[in-house]
């Protein structure tokens, strides 16, 4: 659930697919690398995301190590949400020069950053798991 | 009696020199706006040329930004279809309509594509931007300089250009057409809206495939 809503989520704030007037798709030439690391960060959040969940219900033990699956995740998806669309537009409007600025920097760096937060989803993905396996060992 | 006819000389001279300036202005850089085009409820006549044959049944209105991605990939990717089957057999025209809001460049660029439209290159400077148009927003490609460079590649007369673009001719045009494009809820670029021939309007944003605008205009004719 989490992969399909973050995949279409951010599919649509990156305009590789539309829901109104119809629904549709397409990946424009020159973008299929934006498209396959938006895949990539929808597969590891839904990984990283109810990893951390579970090992918070379970364990009750700290909640530190969910802080870089929901940060990777959360600057993933904003990097995908092209300035040039709702958000981007909604940002702008309210706060201006300083919105501008801020929105052309995630749209001029969205690949470095969406790779950034493969590799912050991806290193929570291996701590967390490292982190189950030895607290969730039963004590004989 | 001589100092009165000193200054009286002195001010019809300047009045002269003034009217003068003005007059070789106007002629070299008149606006020519029909101050009165309209598209279904949409103002265009601070809009773009219209791009196809004006008696077309329906109008294709964009609101759009010379820096925006979106708007380069629809560009690149569905509009030549639209226009090779649309536009160029006379089924529907377009007109652009300026949604600059993107980086400080974006409404010099604007400005520019206007500059160009005094010269009748409209459409050639627009597509030249397009085609132009770098990853980055604000990193100085769209810039005065090379708007200026844009122009001389396209052979316009650039004292004319250069004078029309700095001294910010068409900037209350560009901004009445952002406040357009806000008006009729364009809140992303490209926003379309579609204009039948009954006036049946309809509105959506993204650089939308083909397959969308053929579905939107084949029910419309």
């Amino acid at each position: 659930m989490i992969f399909v809503s973050m995949l279409v989520g951010l599919l649509y704030l990156s305009e590789f697919f539309f829901i109104d007037p119809f629904i549709a798709g397409h990946i424009p030439q020159g973008t299929e690398f934006g498209f396959v690391l938006i895949v990539i960060l929808s597969v590891l959040s839904a990984l990283v995301l109810p990893m951390n969940v579970y090992r918070i219900n379970i364990l009750k033990n700290s909640k530190r190590k969910i802080g870089g699956g929901v940060f990777g995740s959360f600057i993933g998806a904003f990097a995908g949400a092209c300035s040039c669309g709702p958000v981007g537009f909604a940002i702008i409007s309210t706060f201006g020069s300083v919105g501008a600025t801020s929105m052309a920097f995630l749209t001029n760096y969205e690949i470095p950053i969406r790779i950034a937060a493969i590799g912050l989803l991806a290193l929570t993905y291996f701590t967390t798991t490292k982190s189950l396996k030895v607290e969730c060992k039963l004590n004989p | 009696m001589i100092k009165k006819g000193i200054i009286v000389g002195i001010v019809l001279a300047i009045a002269g020199i003034s009217f003068f300036g003005y007059y070789s202005y106007s002629l070299n850089e008149t606006v020519n706006l029909d101050m009165g085009r309209t598209h279904g409820n949409v103002s265009t006549a601070m809009g773009s040329p219209l791009l196809g044959d004006p008696s077309a049944p329906i109008t294709i209105i964009e609101f759009g930004d010379y820096q925006c991605h979106a708007c380069y990939n629809w560009f690149h990717t569905h509009k030549p279809a639209i226009y090779e089957n649309y536009i160029a057999t006379g089924k529907a025209n377009l007109v652009f309509v300026d949604l600059a809001f993107l980086g400080h460049d974006s409404p010099i660029a604007a400005q520019a594509s206007y500059c160009a439209e005094d010269q009748g290159m409209y459409w050639e400077y627009h597509d030249l931007l397009y085609n132009s148009q770098e990853s980055k927003i604000d990193n100085g490609w769209a810039n005065s300089e090379r708007l200026k460079a844009f122009a001389f590649n396209l052979d316009l007369d650039m004292t004319l250009f250069e004078s029309c673009l700095d001294s910010g001719k068409y900037s209350k045009r560009v901004q009445y057409n952002i406040g357009e494009a806000k008006k009729h809820g364009a809140r992303a670029t490209p926003t379309f809206i579609i204009v039948g021939p009954e006036n049946q309007q309809e509105q959506f944003q993204g650089g939308q495939p083909y397959t969308t605008f053929k579905q939107i205009m084949d029910n419309m004719i």
